[in-house]
């Protein structure tokens, strides 16, 4: 167990390193993608193999994917390399990590862990559906987020589509007779 | 003898070995399917095909693999080198990980999760993931161009793919593929292909675009870029690929068999067998790559807009319609669900 949460964890950090250091765009991506991965693996150790799996899907399915499309739409091979990206924001950087870390390290410190157990609590697949859905009692609220965020995925969909789409009259498009 | 099974039996043990064996499984299941994609092509064209290796030439897949070992692995020279190695294997860990979920009979299946469903999405979701590695990474145009365009497919297809499966989860009221087949139980007439055929068929189409299959192959596209992501690819690394093509097309076909057609389920219950019902999931799959291959070698590929447009306005809606009548029947008759 501890070997494997080392070697993940390494992954995690290494990953993450790689994210910043890194002077290819791409390169930064695909790190992104260990480091989610890594997560993963320990929501597997944490008995919650449903996250895990929510994680992957998610995170290294889609959103790395998006970004990489979105890395070849929109820019030419040859501004794909960043030299100065590790000097242009440093101070600001360190300061918005120390603060993160500051802040976990504390949440760490006050909470009580001798109660928290690997595998209970809302981690079922079926308790975690009705709590989004909010039907079990006390998780009214979640169904108001999520049908919130539902709403917000909604619109921008749609805005995307509105700012994305060709305006009448302005370039053929394929296979339209205007 | 019995510590020895007792040894075999715990836990870290057990998954390290049951993962090798599905390797093996894939690795294999690959070499045989590429025999049967050329003996099919053959047969459809009105040919023989490879007839000189071993009797009927049974033995070209290991005349196959001899020689993708001994090719040189050609890399272009500007090529992003570990992304283009990591690339083959990107895509075949994943498409042989999700085997470990699939009920190959009653009792046997590697890893019986309780969300082997989204398991199984998201697996299949990071094999767009090495598609664009191995496009990137050969630095080509060709390759770029045809992790572009697989990148798009895959990403489209999730949508029905996942989409379609819903209606099965809602009916056997499960993520685990071992209840999905449990719940299909006693005759073909309680397999889910019935009640969800309009998902059935959605799924099967969903799934062909996820294997990158005709008329789906627009990332490789033979005719107008030439290969695709793989063009760069030579030797054993061209090898992997294939075999994650492979491997992932008897996937499909083998959570098409899973969740609609009954999985291990005999199609008539005097005709279980016992242990040996994994010949039935053998049957069904194998029939089912029939179906793929038949298709192949059948129907010209689609073009980009054709296929954005079939995807969109066709695969989805009719999953979203099919969702609402089946909630709706579950809601109005429950006597019978």
């Amino acid at each position: 167990m501890t070997i494997a949460f080392g070697f993940l964890a390494g992954m995690v950090l290494v990953s993450a390193l790689g994210v910043v250091v890194s002077r290819n765009v791409v390169h930064s991506a695909l790190f992104m993608s260990g480091s989610f991965l890594g997560v993963a693996g320990f929501f597997v150790m944490l008995n919650a193999p449903s996250l895990a799996a929510f994680q992957v899907l998610i995170y290294v399915g889609a959103v790395t994917v998006v970004i990489l499309f979105g890395i070849m739409f929109t820019q030419r091979p040859q501004v794909r390399h960043y030299r100065t990206i590790i000097n242009r924001q440093f101070w600001a950087g360190l300061c918005v990590a120390a603060g993160v870390g500051a802040f976990l390290s504390y949440v760490l410190w006050i909470e009580d862990w001798s109660s928290a157990q690997a595998g209970n609590g809302p981690r079922e697949v079926a308790q975690l559906g009705r709590d989004m859905l909010g039907v079990s009692p006390g998780s009214e609220i979640f169904a108001l987020l999520f049908q919130v965020v539902s709403v917000l995925l909604l619109v921008a969909i749609v805005a995307a589509i509105v700012v994305s789409r060709r305006k009448v009259g302005t370039g053929v498009d394929r296979g339209v007779e205007e | 003898m019995q510590t020895v099974l007792n040894l075999l039996e715990a836990e870290p043990i057990r998954l390290l070995l049951s993962f090798a064996l599905i390797l093996f499984l894939v690795l294999n299941l690959a070499g045989i399917l590429t025999f049967a994609e050329r003996k099919v092509a053959a047969y459809i064209q009105l040919r023989y095909g490879p007839n000189r290796v071993g009797p009927r030439g049974f033995l070209q897949p290991a005349a196959d693999v001899v020689k993708l070992f001994t090719k040189e692995n050609v890399m272009p020279h500007r090529a992003d080198m570990w992304i283009f190695l990591g690339a083959p294997i990107a895509m075949f860990l994943p498409a042989a990980a999700v085997w470990l979920v699939v009920p190959f009979a009653p009792r046997s299946v590697v890893a019986d999760l309780n969300v082997g469903v989204v398991f199984f999405i998201a697996l299949t979701s990071i094999g767009a993931l090495g598609l664009i590695m191995a496009g990137y990474g050969s630095r080509s145009t060709f390759s770029l161009l045809g992790a572009m365009r697989g990148a798009a497919q895959m990403i489209s297809y999730e949508v029905p793919l996942i989409l379609s499966l819903l209606g099965v989860i809602m009916l056997s009221g499960s993520l685990s593929f071992q209840d999905v087949v449990n719940s299909q139980s006693g005759g073909f007439w309680h397999w889910y292909f019935l009640p969800q055929l309009p998902m059935f068929i959605t799924f099967y189409i969903a799934g062909v675009a996820e294997a990158r299959r005709v008329p789906f192959d627009l990332p490789e596209g033979e005719s107008e870029i030439v290969g695709g992501f793989m063009v760069e690819y030579s030797g054993m690394t061209w090898g992997l690929i294939q075999a994650s093509e492979f491997a992932s097309m008897a996937l499909v076909s083998a959570i098409t068999a899973t969740l609609f057609l009954g999985g291990w389920q005999p199609p008539f219950e005097f005709l279980d067998l016992g242990n040996f019902n994994w010949l039935w999931f053998a049957i069904k799959t194998a029939l089912i790559i029939f179906t793929f291959q038949w298709i192949r070698w059948s129907l010209p590929r689609l073009r980009m807009d054709q296929l954005m447009d079939f995807g969109w306005k066709i695969l989805v809606p009719v999953c979203l319609i099919w969702l609402f009548v089946t909630a709706g029947a579950m809601l109005l008759l429950p006597s019978v669900f």
